[in-house]
């Protein structure tokens, strides 16, 4: 079995950093992709992506570091604009940082149930129930019938 | 280990294999199919899950690169400026297709004659219209008569809803002036010989879990195996055996569990696809035929085709009903499709309207233009697009050219250590040209239709649905492959039924076209089986 990386074992981190990634939308109907218990997916995902999983998880190392540096509680302790500070200070020296982790966390988060809800979609898999479908509009069809036959 | 000989093999059971299948199986042979991929549950499509846009683009990803799957065979594209797409299984490609279903048109057969480049079939739109018929019948097909870019023909169900999009879309051609129609769509907008309805999953490109999607493991095959017909799944073909005067003898096989099988045949047809085929062929090598079977004429893998894609996105102020319904089936544009030279390319595209995106494919699309920053501003930035795109692709017409080709690659093998095909490709200039033109044009519908915002891709890499031209059909000898029923040059008991056999690439969806040739080539096979092996 992989060992898990020391900053996704971090929950405190995890949810700290992927509030910054993804936070709560101002009118309350979106979560922060933090509070949703995604670590360990993300974990399992990054350990299977040859490309992307090796430079993420060293730019998650390196701001979980830079961190503890600014404050020996951790990334979690920092008032949200300084997390943000953290993150971009990392960026340069880990340019592969935030498009692999978006790369992952964009679709674990908007396939969330209670992120389908937020957006007003049913929290379920398309199958069995399916979805309603506009009819044709008549008009555009009375103009088709119009047109002659070859 | 040998098998009992059949009298017909079939290699590959998607759209083509599964046709032939059925349309031979009453000719009184035994026949038999091998298909390297398996039966695919319809309870596995990731449809039936919530984080099914995730699977999608995992085991069941169009490309073979990406799936990784046993039955998948890799495809070296690193020369090549579109991906080929495939799928591997009982129903081939038609499992994750988007079921879009025009007809080639009647010009699309003698572009030579009309407009001085490529080459002619040796057949025509009207040899072929009953098999159309016959195929909309078998496949299931929905759709609105009276088209005036075809000759008149009535699918066997009515049209699918447009849905909020759609209608959106069309009002924006109707204002034009442009050609529109709802599009024939291998979808059932009924109950239809069993199948249910659509429900508008939304998710055709990774499997219908309704069955309303005409898959040929669902279409073609039921009803095939009811006629005695025999499929073998697991089966990988590595080459087709010769007689000592070079006609097909049957095939070497691996069988599910690996180990090598020999198969003989009477008749051998090939349904790989334009890939598959000519790897195939190529890995055929034998004294008889030193360069590959069926390559007298040293055309096999040569003029292949895709169709060049481009995707043109309209960003809306209203909701447009998301991904909801069927992917690529509200309507099609024949405005561009023939040739006009004024416009500085010869012949032409059509559009297929394509739907919005889903959530995550929502958030991935935003990300990659910039839409949809991480941090401050995301929510914003999604909700500026969510439910708020929809689309067009540019079908452009490929035309063939001996320089994109598909060969064997000098080192890269499938798990069976069966050499890998390789491809090179590059666009034409015409293609570019082509793209370029519907671009603009494509902006031009999509503001009309009220779109605040248009965004183009010119050139979708990952889009090589369509794989046509590597064993091209003709009367002559030195310029084809097959003849004008299929039937390979160098062996008279050897045919092929899949895309390779095109001869120009239309600019539409082929696999109507393919069916119907399929069709059309077994029965042929049966109208000259006297004398057949003269």
């Amino acid at each position: 079995m992989t060992e898990t990386p020391a900053p996704l074992r971090d929950s405190a981190f995890v949810q700290a950093l992927f509030d910054v990634v993804i936070p709560p939308s101002d009118d309350g109907k979106l979560p922060g992709a933090g509070s949703l218990g995604l670590a360990s997916t993300l974990a399992a995902q990054l350990e299977a992506d040859p490309v992307f999983g090796p430079p993420v998880q060293a730019g998650l190392q390196a701001v979980y570091n830079a961190a503890l540096a600014r404050d020996p509680a951790g990334f979690a302790a920092l008032p949200p604009q300084a997390r943000v500070e953290v993150v971009e200070s990392q960026l340069g020296a880990h340019p592969m940082l935030m498009i692999g982790l978006t790369l992952h966390l964009y679709p674990a988060y908007y396939q969330h149930p209670r992120v389908l809800e937020g957006l007003g979609e049913p929290p379920r898999p398309p199958f069995p129930e399916g979805y309603d479908l506009e009819p044709t509009d008549p008009h555009l069809l009375e103009h088709l019938r119009t047109q002659p036959r070859t | 280990m040998a098998n009992e000989p059949v009298g017909v093999l079939i290699v590959g059971a998607g759209a083509s294999g599964a046709a032939f299948a059925w349309r031979i199986a009453d000719m009184g042979l035994r026949v038999l199919c091998l298909e390297q991929g398996p039966w695919v549950k319809q309870s596995d499509y990731p449809s039936n899950n919530i984080d099914w846009e995730s699977r999608g683009m995992g085991p069941f990803a169009t490309s073979p690169n990406i799936r990784k799957l046993p039955a998948d065979y890799p495809v070296n594209e690193q020369d090549s400026a579109i991906s080929p797409l495939m799928f591997n299984a009982v129903g081939g490609s038609t499992i994750l297709w988007a079921a879009h279903f025009p007809r080639f048109t009647p010009r699309d057969f003698r572009v030579k004659s009309d407009d001085g480049v490529a080459d002619d079939w040796p057949i025509d739109y009207q040899t072929l219209e009953p098999y159309f018929a016959i195929n909309d019948r078998m496949m299931g097909v929905s759709g609105l008569p009276g088209d005036p870019a075809y000759p008149y023909h009535e699918p066997p169900m009515p049209p699918l809803p447009l849905g909020k999009s759609g209608n959106v879309v069309a009002a924006g051609f109707q204002k034009l002036g442009w050609h529109w129609w709802p599009s024939d769509s291998a979808v059932t907008s009924r109950e239809y010989e069993g199948r249910a309805p659509c429900i508008n999953l939304g998710s055709c490109i990774s499997g219908c879990a309704q069955g309303a999607k005409a898959s040929t493991d669902i279409t073609y095959w039921p009803a095939a195996l009811r006629k005695g017909v025999e499929i073998r799944t697991g089966c990988r073909v590595r080459e087709v055996t010769v007689r000592p005067d070079g006609m097909a003898d049957g095939v070497l096989y691996y069988d599910e569990e690996g180990a090598l099988q020999e198969q003989k045949a009477e008749i051998v047809v090939l349904a790989c696809n334009g890939i598959g085929t000519p790897r195939l062929l190529l890995n055929s090598k034998s004294p008889q035929h030193p360069d590959g079977l069926a390559n007298s004429s040293g055309l096999v893998g040569k003029n292949l085709m895709f169709h060049p894609y481009a995707a043109i996105l309209g960003i809306f102020d209203e909701p447009l009903g998301g991904r909801r319904g069927p992917t690529g089936c509200s309507l099609w544009s024949h405005q561009f499709y023939e040739t006009d030279r004024s416009r500085g390319f010869v012949r032409g595209y059509s559009f297929e309207a394509v739907r919005g995106f889903a959530p995550a494919q929502t958030s991935l699309w935003g990300m990659a233009r910039g839409f949809v920053p991480w941090g401050e501003g995301h929510h914003q930035g999604f909700a500026r697009i969510y439910d708020r795109t929809t689309g067009l692709l540019a079908i452009t017409e490929d035309l063939p050219e001996e320089a994109n080709t598909v060969t064997l690659d000098p080192e890269l093998t499938d798990s069976h250590g069966i050499p890998a095909p390789k491809v090179n490709y590059r666009l034409s200039e015409n293609s570019q040209k082509m793209l370029a033109h519907a671009v603009e044009r494509a902006k031009e519908a999509l503001t009309a239709a009220g779109a605040v915002e248009t965004l183009a891709e010119p050139l979708m890499s990952a889009a090589g649905w369509h794989l046509m031209g590597t064993a091209r059909m003709g009367k002559d000898p030195k310029t084809s492959v097959v003849n004008e029923w299929g039937r390979a040059h160098d062996a008279r008991n050897l045919f092929i039924i899949d895309g390779s056999i095109f001869v120009t690439a239309g600019g539409v969806n082929p696999t109507s076209t393919i069916q119907a040739l399929a069709l059309y080539v077994a029965d042929s096979i049966k109208k000259n089986i006297e004398t057949l092996f003269d």
